[in-house]
């Protein structure tokens, strides 16, 4: 089975986050690395290829720093990578992410894939959006957020878990799939891997490649604005209370004046 | 070749670094300390590591290794001890071990051996220590002689570390030349079930999952093939076994020293008196300054020597691996005393993992070979000094 799995590259969620002065994410000052929720869906992909016959390929849209996220995918284990790198690109929302995606997914497939796996969201954007939307641009079933999985008979079948319930979905393939952080314990690159891409094939693809108008993406022609943003405030400090043999009746007034009892 | 060496890492080595350093931060410092404390060995993290390839990234691919050198497993060993859960094995089992056996075992010694090394499922202890000879190679005492199908080794070890947890120990005795008769030393591998070999721990006042031992050799019948490679080429498998050993220790020490430091860093950073942090003062904030200077100069002779050695240059190694073990030693000493001092009476606290760390840093000045000795080495080797033993 050939697999696209699509990958994004963020800033370190460690590091202090912040924005450009065009009110985007700021990735210069902020090193960047794959987007961990989708070292589940590599993780996946790899296992699923391992499994049976298969090539596992990364894509990602993204600005040149982005050669990380698909490098280290490529270490722990993918065959070949793709990078869409374009300054039109920069800016864009998800629809517009989507569009991209969806073309590179096809011309790196060479027509329609058979499965393309994500993760469940991006550690930056979280928006969680852009699996919907490329199924439906591609014109395939959709199944998200699994937590379990399995390909057996031209389907793929699993599970989807909720606070209260669990949902077995299933889809014929091809499809797309997001996966959570549930799904697997994704591996540490080994030494072997770390070498081995060294000498894997990436691609590198402008918008042009894709037949994509530059129109349709980027900052300008996305559906959302940016106004102005605002750092979290910092944490108040919470109240304390010492116990003077009354810290029980204090603790009660507490939870009384949050109306929790 | 030497001239040509570059001052950083490459990007490959600084991969590995950054996935060693994930995967060891699912173990850690807790778990290192718990297993220590309860008497139980670190079998798991040292299981996992081998299957992810991390012990065997130094051993030829041909055998089922990483096909990388010395530097790529000092560097294993570096992030894994930055981690708080150092392997001690690392430094004997693939490092000097697996080193002799690839580079001087028969084709058959080869095959048998390597293979474990590269999954992390064969260990293998290294006994050179000895009660009246220390390391020096010259003055061994244990002995093998020849047998009709093999050998005799007579003899005793001392200091020998996780005699307990491996199937075999790489003994350095001494055997009788062919051609000349005298006494040259000569490697043999020993299992650790076979008759007439005995150990007995030495209680060490030392916090950490591996033991020392007494080691007894008595009468152990062994077949022709224990000796490994030739008999000729004893003194070459020594010192190609045992310039890994001071890259390895020295990485291992740096990597404590790291450790020590970020965590004094950070201490400084958020305990405040007096309204600023102690880190504002100078008479905190130098001394960790100088601790970080310490410790990345010894990082980068430790990472010097591995490359002279990967590149086959093994008298400028053998300096610089000597440097490097000196340095590393004394910035892993140095640092955890400062970190001490910097947190107070918090740093004897358990709580704060750094009081296990004074033991393990004064180590790293006596093993595997001690400041003096390294010392000697310098003044000897590096400055023409008359040699004082």
């Amino acid at each position: 089975m050939n697999i696209v799995v699509c990958v994004k590259y963020v800033p370190d969620a460690q590091a202090d986050r912040t924005f450009s002065q065009d009110n985007t994410t700021d990735r210069t000052n902020v090193d960047g690395l794959l987007s961990e929720l989708d070292e589940y869906a590599v993780e996946e992909a790899l296992k699923l290829a391992e499994a049976g016959e298969g090539e596992v390929t990364v894509v990602t849209v993204g600005p040149d720093g982005a050669a990380e996220a698909i490098k280290k995918a490529l270490q722990m284990g993918a065959d070949k990578g793709v990078h869409v790198l374009d300054d039109a690109i920069h800016g864009s929302d998800a629809p517009a992410t989507s569009l991209v995606l969806a073309e590179a997914v096809k011309k790196a497939a060479g027509g329609s894939p058979e499965l393309v796996l994500m993760g469940l969201a991006s550690t930056d954007g979280t928006m969680s959006v852009v699996p919907a939307m490329l199924a439906e641009r591609l014109g395939l079933p959709q199944i998200t957020q699994l937590s379990s999985l399995e390909i057996a008979d031209g389907k793929v079948t699993g599970r989807r878990d909720s606070d209260a319930a669990s949902d077995t979905l299933e889809a014929p393939l091809p499809a797309v799939v997001s996966v959570t952080d549930q799904i697997n314990e994704p591996r540490y690159p080994s030494f072997k891997g770390i070498m081995a891409a060294k000498k894997k094939p990436v691609e590198t693809w402008s918008l042009a490649d894709l037949g994509v108008d530059a129109g349709q993406v980027g900052l300008e022609s996305a559906w959302t604005k940016v106004e102005s943003f605002t750092a979290r405030p910092p944490r108040e400090q919470g109240e304390i209370v010492t116990d003077e043999g009354d810290g029980g009746t204090k603790l009660a007034e507490f939870l009384a004046k949050a109306k929790l009892i | 070749m030497a001239d040509q060496i570059p001052f950083t890492e490459t990007e490959e080595r600084q991969a590995l670094r950054k996935s060693v350093a994930a995967f060891a931060s699912k173990y850690g410092e807790d778990y290192w300390l718990e297993q220590a404390r309860a008497g139980k060995k670190t079998d798991e993290l040292w299981a996992d590591a081998g299957k992810q390839g991390f012990l065997g990234v130094a051993v030829p691919e041909e055998y089922g290794g990483g096909g990388g050198g010395i530097g790529d497993l000092a560097a294993v060993c570096e992030e894994l001890s930055a981690a708080g859960c150092p392997l001690l094995l690392m430094v004997v089992s693939p490092a000097i071990c697996g080193t002799i056996i690839a580079s001087y075992g028969t084709d058959e010694q080869k095959q048998r051996w390597l293979p474990g090394f590269a999954d992390g499922t064969r260990k293998m202890a290294f006994a050179i220590t000895e009660p009246d000879a220390g390391s020096n190679s010259h003055n061994i005492t244990t002995t093998a002689t020849r047998t009709d199908d093999g050998w005799t080794l007579n003899g005793g070890k001392v200091y020998i570390s996780g005699v307990d947890e491996v199937s075999d120990v790489l003994v350095v005795g001494r055997v009788e030349s062919a051609k000349t008769g005298k006494l040259r030393p000569a490697l043999f591998v020993v299992p650790t079930d076979a008759e007439g070999f005995s150990y007995n721990q030495i209680e060490m006042g030392i916090v950490g999952p591996e033991k020392q031992f007494v080691v007894h050799i008595d009468n152990v019948k062994l077949p022709a093939d224990a000796l490994v490679g030739s008999e000729d080429a004893g003194i070459d498998q020594l010192f190609a076994g045992l310039n890994p050993e001071r890259i390895m220790a020295a990485s291992s020490a740096t990597g404590m020293a790291r450790r020590a430091l970020e965590k004094a860093t950070s201490y400084a950073k958020e305990r405040e008196v007096w309204g600023v942090p102690i880190g504002q003062h100078q008479a905190v904030a130098h001394p960790l300054a100088q601790s970080y200077v310490e410790i990345n100069m010894a990082r980068l002779m430790t990472q010097r020597a591995a490359a002279l050695y990967e590149a086959g240059e093994y008298l400028l190694a053998g300096e610089s691996a000597n440097m490097a073990k000196y340095a590393a030693a004394e910035a892993a000493c140095t640092t955890v005393d400062r970190a001490v001092q910097v947190h107070g009476g918090n740093g004897l606290a358990d709580e704060y993992g750094l009081v296990h760390m004074v033991g393990a840093s004064r180590l790293t000045r006596i093993a595997p070979v001690s400041r003096e000795m390294a010392l000697n080495f310098v003044a000897q080797f590096s400055l023409g000094l008359p040699k004082s033993y």
